[in-house]
């Protein structure tokens, strides 16, 4: 049998105010590169595997490249719907993330309720762990504090610990240690980062067989999310090493030149003469004229043009002899 | 006698993009490259494997947005006048090339194959879905449905109301075009978020895929991994994850098909290459060097420098490679069978738009793979999930884990810093649709036009892709507006609705902009 352990790292404290991890990033912000990069330096997966099938989807919509003025809206979506809104859906089994709308007439209630207190206070996100509860605001297993921005509305919570549910209240945090709910989230789940730990009797199975499956299920097991230490733990696959290298890319390109040569041949006769370039026919334009455009490669190129009179009486030749030579 | 299944899925899908109100339109090339470089060379090749007797199974999406483009009359127009560009561009390029007889044959046969595209175009009333459904009739296809605008569900858990509708819509949208119910659904990037299943099975959904870790990552824990469907708890939805190995075989940076040297480069196009003057008429009408779908180069190496594409070596090389992939499969199968005691389902999904489109090999690849599998072997025998499960009804009962087989493996693609804006909108937008269901559960006339209108433009903000573009951080502007348009044009008639002043000519003017759907019944939104 395999031993199956798993890192477990749980907030004991029951309030531990984290600093910020990731602050949301106002839409067309600059610092979005910035977040972003850090967001994927937080996560906790190289995902190679669906990272070319990034690249393969973008070369789908390879053309979304080009603007028209008139195009663009010139109206914006409403920055506010006027309600009190407060939102909470799961990212991945380690992020959630939330956003939140407070109504004028609210913040009002509360600037008159706490008076001096409220410009005090803090703004907090207050993160509850109420896995396998119905949760009354009192009952959670543990909660964390988050202190944000006064004008964020929206924020990725850190969570740390996969296959839980989760709460949130936006709320102030006032000096004496008072927490006041403004706002109170939905509840979510977030996935587990690994296989469950629930086997039912009657399809019980061997962990060694489940774990050479599971390995196999995952391919050479080094791109997959599944749990970073069960794979580490179980899967030797012959393969493995073979998917150490990055998605393949094109060499950046630096300075570069490229230069190529094209022939274009012209000229007129009778309308309805019948013309011949390299013995082969071509068409002419209603005036009786013409123009062939060749791809020009290195060396000599004879160029017979043939126009033959309509009554078939006459005929004329004009050869041109053309050499490129490229050093 | 066979030893395990094998079930390739194609998810067929493009985002709605239909601007009747401009004459060119860059965005609705995605779909006439798809059609020219996808969806006819994979027609062409199940036509002669019909004809050939070649018994095969292949599971295909073809999502409602898809679907409806192909079926539209205006973009049917506007594809043959593409098409009919694009085969005199071939004409021209047959003659320029004479004194290049590498390139001279490459021309011939970009000529061909847009003959080809146009003519079999044609030849199913300028409609590809009677070309898929054919297949499907003959029992050859398994086509099976999409969200309505492949929405993704795992970001709208909390507006369970817009799921139940993009589901639902789909479903009858599928009854309308193919005659009967769909059995299986491809639930948009593979979002599979636990208690969806409920909604599938009330829209009479029988099955549906997820990615590896939703089957793995399952409770109680899935006693034959992904190489069996399970059945989800409550539901009784069959569920069916995909095997990572046989993705990896196509996808892999290395051992990837698709890279080989020998395979058509997809960067190098004459759109980009050609002397200017000589190819402006072929790119965007405003000057814009764009892909024409010509390209003569063959990957060659990891440099920039290019060979020119040899067809006769990139096919004995898809061969080369089709007989790779039944050879793993068959090692997998046969391995399986004895670990297992059970004929394992192997699953293999692809995006259909990298057949042909991407991997220009890809469907020569998949022909050669069905006939090697009907000819050359016993031990894998091509199936779909109905099928499969006719003869192995019994599985596991299981909750799958939330997932997508998007980047990382859940929904950061979609919601990260440079799309997670669109959330705060797309939600509000569900929750004043569900609010407009209830408030009015029964009209007629110019109202409930207007709230059919709403769904519409609702379910169409919601696309993945818009995302996904917003997502992948460039040229986003396309995906900006369309989430924008749709959204403004909902807010507008949920106030108009409620305000009851609908704007009849403003009405008009968006149903004839964003037709999707005509026999929509917004009361799905609930």
């Amino acid at each position: 049998m395999v031993q199956l352990k798993r890192k477990k790292i749980e907030v004991k404290t029951k309030k531990v105010v984290k600093k910020v991890i990731k602050k949301k990033a106002f839409p067309g912000s600059k610092k979005l590169k910035v977040l972003n990069s850090l967001s994927s330096r937080l996560s906790p997966k190289k995902d190679v595997l669906r990272e070319q099938e990034v690249a393969i989807g973008t070369a789908k919509f390879s053309h979304a490249k080009v603007m028209f003025a008139q195009d663009i809206s010139k109206q914006e979506l409403p920055s506010t719907y006027g309600w009190n809104k407060m939102a909470l859906v799961v990212r991945d089994p380690w992020w959630l993330y939330t956003y939140w709308e407070v109504k004028e007439s609210t913040w009002d209630k509360f600037k008159s309720e706490l008076k001096d207190e409220f410009y005090k206070a803090r703004r907090v996100l207050r993160v509850y762990d109420v896995s396998n509860i119905i949760f009354n605001g009192s009952n959670a297993h543990k909660f964390f504090d988050l202190e944000i921005r006064e004008d964020a509305f929206n924020w990725y919570i850190d969570i740390g610990t996969p296959g839980k549910s989760w709460c949130v209240d936006f709320g102030l945090l006032l000096r004496d240690g008072r927490f006041i709910t403004i706002l109170r989230s939905n509840v979510v789940e977030t996935p587990t980062d690994g296989p469950s730990w629930i086997t039912d009797e009657e399809w019980m199975i061997p962990d060694e067989m489940f774990a050479r499956l599971y390995g196999m299920g995952f391919g050479l097991g080094k791109s997959s999310p599944a749990g970073g230490v069960w794979r580490k733990g179980i899967i030797s696959s012959p393969g493995i090493a073979s998917m150490a290298s990055p998605v393949k890319k094109q060499a950046p390109r630096s300075f570069w030149l490229e230069v190529n040569c094209e022939l274009i041949v012209y000229g007129a006769t009778e309308p309805d003469a019948k013309v011949t370039v390299q013995n082969k026919a071509i068409a002419l334009r209603r005036d009786g004229t013409f123009t062939l455009r060749f791809a020009l490669p290195d060396g000599k190129q004879v160029i017979p043009v043939k126009a033959v009179s309509k009554d078939n009486l006459e005929e004329r030749v004009i050869t041109p002899i053309v050499n490129r030579e490229t050093k | 006698m066979h030893k395990g299944y094998l079930c390739l899925v194609l998810h067929g899908h493009l985002p709605y993009v239909r601007h009747p109100e401009h004459e060119n339109f860059l965005e609705e090339d995605w779909l006439y490259e798809a059609i020219t470089e996808t969806y006819v060379p994979l027609i062409m090749a199940f036509e002669r494997l019909v004809n050939d007797n070649v018994d095969f199974r292949i599971t295909m999406t073809l999502s409602p947005t898809l679907i409806s483009m192909l079926s539209d009359q205006l973009l049917a127009e506007r594809y043959l006048k593409h098409i009919n560009k694009l085969i005199e561009l071939a004409r021209k390029e047959k003659e320029r090339t004479r004194w290049q007889p590498e390139f001279h044959n490459l021309s011939s046969m970009y000529l061909n194959e847009f003959s080809i595209a146009r003519d079999t175009f044609l030849r199913y009333d300028r409609n590809l879905v009677n070309a898929f459904k054919k297949f499907q009739d003959l029992g050859k296809l398994e086509i099976i449905t999409c969200g309505a605008t492949h929405g993704y569900f795992p970001l709208m858990d909390i507006c369970k109301e817009s799921v139940r509708a993009q589901v639902k819509v789909a479903v009858a949208h599928y009854e309308s075009v193919f005659g009967r119910k769909p059995r299986g659904i491809w639930l948009p990037e593979c979002g599979y978020h636990p208690g969806h299943d409920e909604i599938l099975k009330e829209a009479g959904l029988r099955y549906f895929f997820t990615d590896s870790h939703g089957v793995l990552h399952g409770k109680p824990r899935p006693k034959y991994g992904v190489f069996a469907p399970v059945y989800c708890k409550g539901t009784g939805v069959a569920c069916v994850a995909r095997d990572l190995e046989s993705s990896k075989q196509v996808w892999s940076s290395i051992e990837g098909y698709p890279g080989d040297y020998n395979y058509r480069e997809f960067y190098r196009d004459i759109g980009f290459d050609l002397e200017y003057d000589y190819i402006k008429p072929y790119i965007h009408p405003d000057g814009v060097r764009i892909n024409t779908g010509i390209k003569y180069y063959r990957i060659t190496g990891a440099g920039n420098h290019k060979e020119p594409y040899m067809p006769q070596i990139a096919r004995n090389t898809a061969a080369d490679h089709a007989g790779n992939f039944m050879f793993n499969r068959q090692k997998q199968v046969s391995y399986l069978y004895e670990l297992l005691e059970k004929k394992p389902l192997i699953v293999s999904p692809y995006d259909a738009e990298l057949f042909g489109h991407w991997w220009y090999e890809g469907p020569t690849w998949l022909e050669f793979l069905i006939r090697k599998i009907a000819f050359d072997q016993d031990e894998i025998k091509l199936t779909t999930v109905p099928e499969y499960l006719e003869e192995n009804p019994r599985n596991q009962v299981v909750t799958p884990s939330m997932s997508s087989w998007g980047y990382k493996g859940y929904s950061e693609m979609w919601l990260q810093g440079s799309n997670d804006w669109i959330y705060r909108h797309l939600h509000a937008a569900s929750e004043r649709m569900t609010e407009l269901v209830k408030k009015y559960p029964s009209v007629n006339g110019v109202v409930k036009r207007a709230l059919n209108q709403a769904l519409r433009e609702l379910l169409l903000a919601q696309s993945s892709d818009w995302g996904f573009i917003l997502g992948t951080g460039t040229h986003t502007e396309y995906a900006i507006r369309r989430t924008k348009d749709h959204l403004l044009r909902f807010n507008r008639l949920y106030e108009d609705i409620k305000g009851n002043l609908v704007d009849q000519n403003w009405l008009s003017d968006i149903e004839y902009k964003d037709n999707i759907f005509p026999g929509i019944d917004y009361k799905v939104h609930q």
